[in-house]
């Protein structure tokens, strides 16, 4: 085991990262920046060292500057994190040519599934699904049959696109003609070309994603997560497990470990799949790191699997064979943004004054906050993560509630998005297991808004 | 009126935010001008003739200074110097080899351009220099020690300040 990391990273993860070391007697040494030198895992650390000024290019994502940190306080290891540099393969090139240990997956891991086109070859290679669609339609007909091969309803996409626009749904043969001319004109207003493909439409499907560890040699599964509740693509809840039938998981959870075999997969990691209400799923892509959902699999599995990547990447061999993971009970975690839902979930800043975590049986806090602490406006805006656990999911659903209500986090001027997890942990629809990726888009405007 | 470091780094703050590269301040009691960006002492030399393959330097940022710190009220023997800062985060080392004389040592008058010191990082000697004339009233970092970005290194007396 090493006996000095270095942490490239800030916040929640940093100081989650740095308690499983310090667990395992490691020496922990933070890299941060100049707006993070009173943050708390600067100030739990035993050694810190300053990477650069507050915008993270200048720091988190200073490449020379975070590896001759490394280098002079003697770490051995570098782990990244989530975000910044954890699925930089170049950097994780780099750590080993300066013989220090990344930990994580291996460049060639990350390259194989982390990139999204090469994942999806592997994936359809492997015999895993993934979401049906075409090249490029450059004419109706095409379109045509192309949407009948792929199998109604279809999404046409523009090529060159993103945040919607060329995008069009199309339920049925006759409505193709008009939405592809639409969508080929909104293309070329949009991004200078008209150039459309087809993918297959998935409506209402659940974001679920299994967490899988590897050595390289053996790959386990820690079961899966729903992720569905997202808003523009940032998880807002998550839960473990999933609602899924007893045969689609067991599916689900197979696909994942065929295709960390086919990469012989180092490190945590987690491959996420869309799951229609049919039951059918469609691999999308894996992320190459620790997330920050994490815990509600450490969880439900009682696997520290912070703990478990420092062991992978110091050379010993997975712990755990398949059958002694085991899944208990049921985790929800909500994220704490400093967020205001009543506006757009706009980013807001500020000191600390009052500060009360929720404590009791079930519950775990994930977070750098203390009172008095400056929420920095340069990074992102996760304050923390509740999680809870209890025998059932209506059970972890009354103590989150029960956990939020504790919840207090007094800093003048920011706002937190505790008050919209407690109205969507009580909405029926969600108790009900009926969240899907777009839950949140089709809530009522009525339900950003007000107090609880 | 004196500034403190907190005025300074607003100062500062503010300038990158709005953009400005340059800033000239004079008062009855100081003159200040700080200049960022650039690409200033970016020069580095590799020393090992033998070093391990893709190392690699970003270009070194400008060197910060700023007022030094007043230590007590009255008599500060380096009021009116500036601190020089390390633009990056490495080994500290006042002269080329250990058996030559330092670069700038305590009462040493130096001129912009002059290197001050080098900065090992990731096997690369990166030569600090100066970005302003002036006699080095301190050094504050030891020499072969580690050094974080930030860090003050000089503390620097101006010349045209005097």
């Amino acid at each position: 085991m090493f006996s000095k990391i270095m942490i490239a990273n800030r916040g929640e993860i940093a100081l989650r990262i740095l308690r499983a070391a310090r667990e395992l007697g490691i020496k922990t040494v933070v890299a941060h920046s100049e707006a993070d030198v009173e943050s708390l895992p600067v100030l739990l650390a035993d050694e810190a060292v300053c990477v650069g000024p507050a915008s993270a290019a200048g720091s988190y994502l200073n490449i020379p500057n975070l590896l001759s940190a490394a280098i002079i306080t003697g770490a051995e290891a570098i782990h990244p994190g989530y975000g910044f540099l954890a699925e930089n393969s170049r950097f994780a090139a780099m750590c080993s040519d300066h013989n220090l240990v990344f930990v994580g997956p291996t460049p060639d891991n990350m390259q194989a599934l982390g990139d999204k086109a090469s994942a999806r070859e592997l994936a359809q290679k492997a015999g895993v699904p993934v979401v049906p669609g075409s090249g490029i339609v450059d004419d109706l007909s095409d379109a045509a049959l192309a949407a009948t091969e792929i199998g109604y309803p279809v999404l046409i996409k523009a090529s060159a696109g993103g945040g919607g626009r060329g995008m069009r749904a199309v339920r049925s043969e006759a409505e193709l003609a008009s939405a592809f001319a639409q969508a080929r004109e909104e293309a070329k207003a949009a991004f200078g070309r008209p150039d459309v493909y087809l993918e297959k439409l998935i409506e209402r499907p659940k974001h679920v994603e299994v967490q899988v560890l590897g050595d390289g040699q053996r790959v386990v599964h820690l079961f899966e997560r729903d992720c569905s509740l997202q808003r523009r693509h940032q998880k807002l809840l998550e839960e473990a497990p999933s609602g899924v039938s007893e045969k689609v998981r067991q599916e689900l959870l197979q696909s994942a470990i065929k295709l960390c075999r086919e990469v012989g997969y180092v490190s945590a990691g987690t491959l996420e799949f869309l799951v229609a209400p049919s039951g059918e799923f469609y691999f999308i892509e894996m992320n190459t790191r620790i997330q920050v959902e994490h815990p509600i699999t450490e969880l439900i599995t009682g696997v520290d699997l912070v703990q478990e990547q420092f062991r992978i990447a110091s050379g010993e061999p997975l712990r755990y064979r398949q059958d002694q993971i085991t899944l208990r009970g049921h985790a929800l975690e909500v994220r704490v943004n400093a967020e205001d839902p009543e506006h757009g979930f706009r980013p807001t800043v500020g000191k600390v004054e009052t500060l009360l975590w929720p404590g009791g049986p079930g519950i775990r806090i994930d977070s750098h906050l203390y009172a008095d602490y400056v929420v920095p406006s340069h990074y992102d805006s996760l304050l923390g993560k509740i999680v809870a656990w209890a025998e059932n999911r209506p059970a972890a659903i009354e103590r989150m509630l029960r956990a939020l209500a504790e919840t207090a986090i007094d800093a003048p001027g920011m706002k937190t998005t505790v008050p919209f997890a407690r109205k969507i942990l009580a909405d029926p629809r969600f108790r009900a297991g009926e969240a899907h990726t777009n839950f949140l888009n089709e809530l009522e405007p009525s339900f950003f808004g007000g107090g609880l | 009126m004196i500034l403190n470091p907190k005025e300074l780094k607003a100062i500062l703050q503010a300038m990158s935010e709005s953009g400005a590269f340059e800033l000239s301040l004079e008062t009855p009691d100081f003159k200040l001008s700080v200049r960022r960006g650039g690409t200033v002492n970016s020069e580095s030399a590799p020393i090992f003739a033998a070093a391990p393959a893709p190392a690699e330097v970003s270009p070194a940022p400008a060197i910060e200074v700023s007022p030094a710190p007043a230590i007590g009220e009255k008599e500060n023997p380096y009021a009116g110097c500036l601190e020089v800062k390390s633009p990056i985060v490495g080994t500290f080392y006042r002269s080329p080899s250990p058996e030559a004389p330092a670069y700038a040592a305590e009462g040493d008058r130096i001129r912009t351009g002059q290197v001050l010191c080098i900065i090992e990082a990731m096997k690369l000697m990166n030569e600090i220099e100066a970005e302003f004339d002036g006699i080095v009233r301190k050094v504050l970092a030891d020499n072969a020690e580690p050094v974080e970005y930030g860090q003050p290194l000089f503390l620097i007396e101006p010349e045209h300040v005097l």
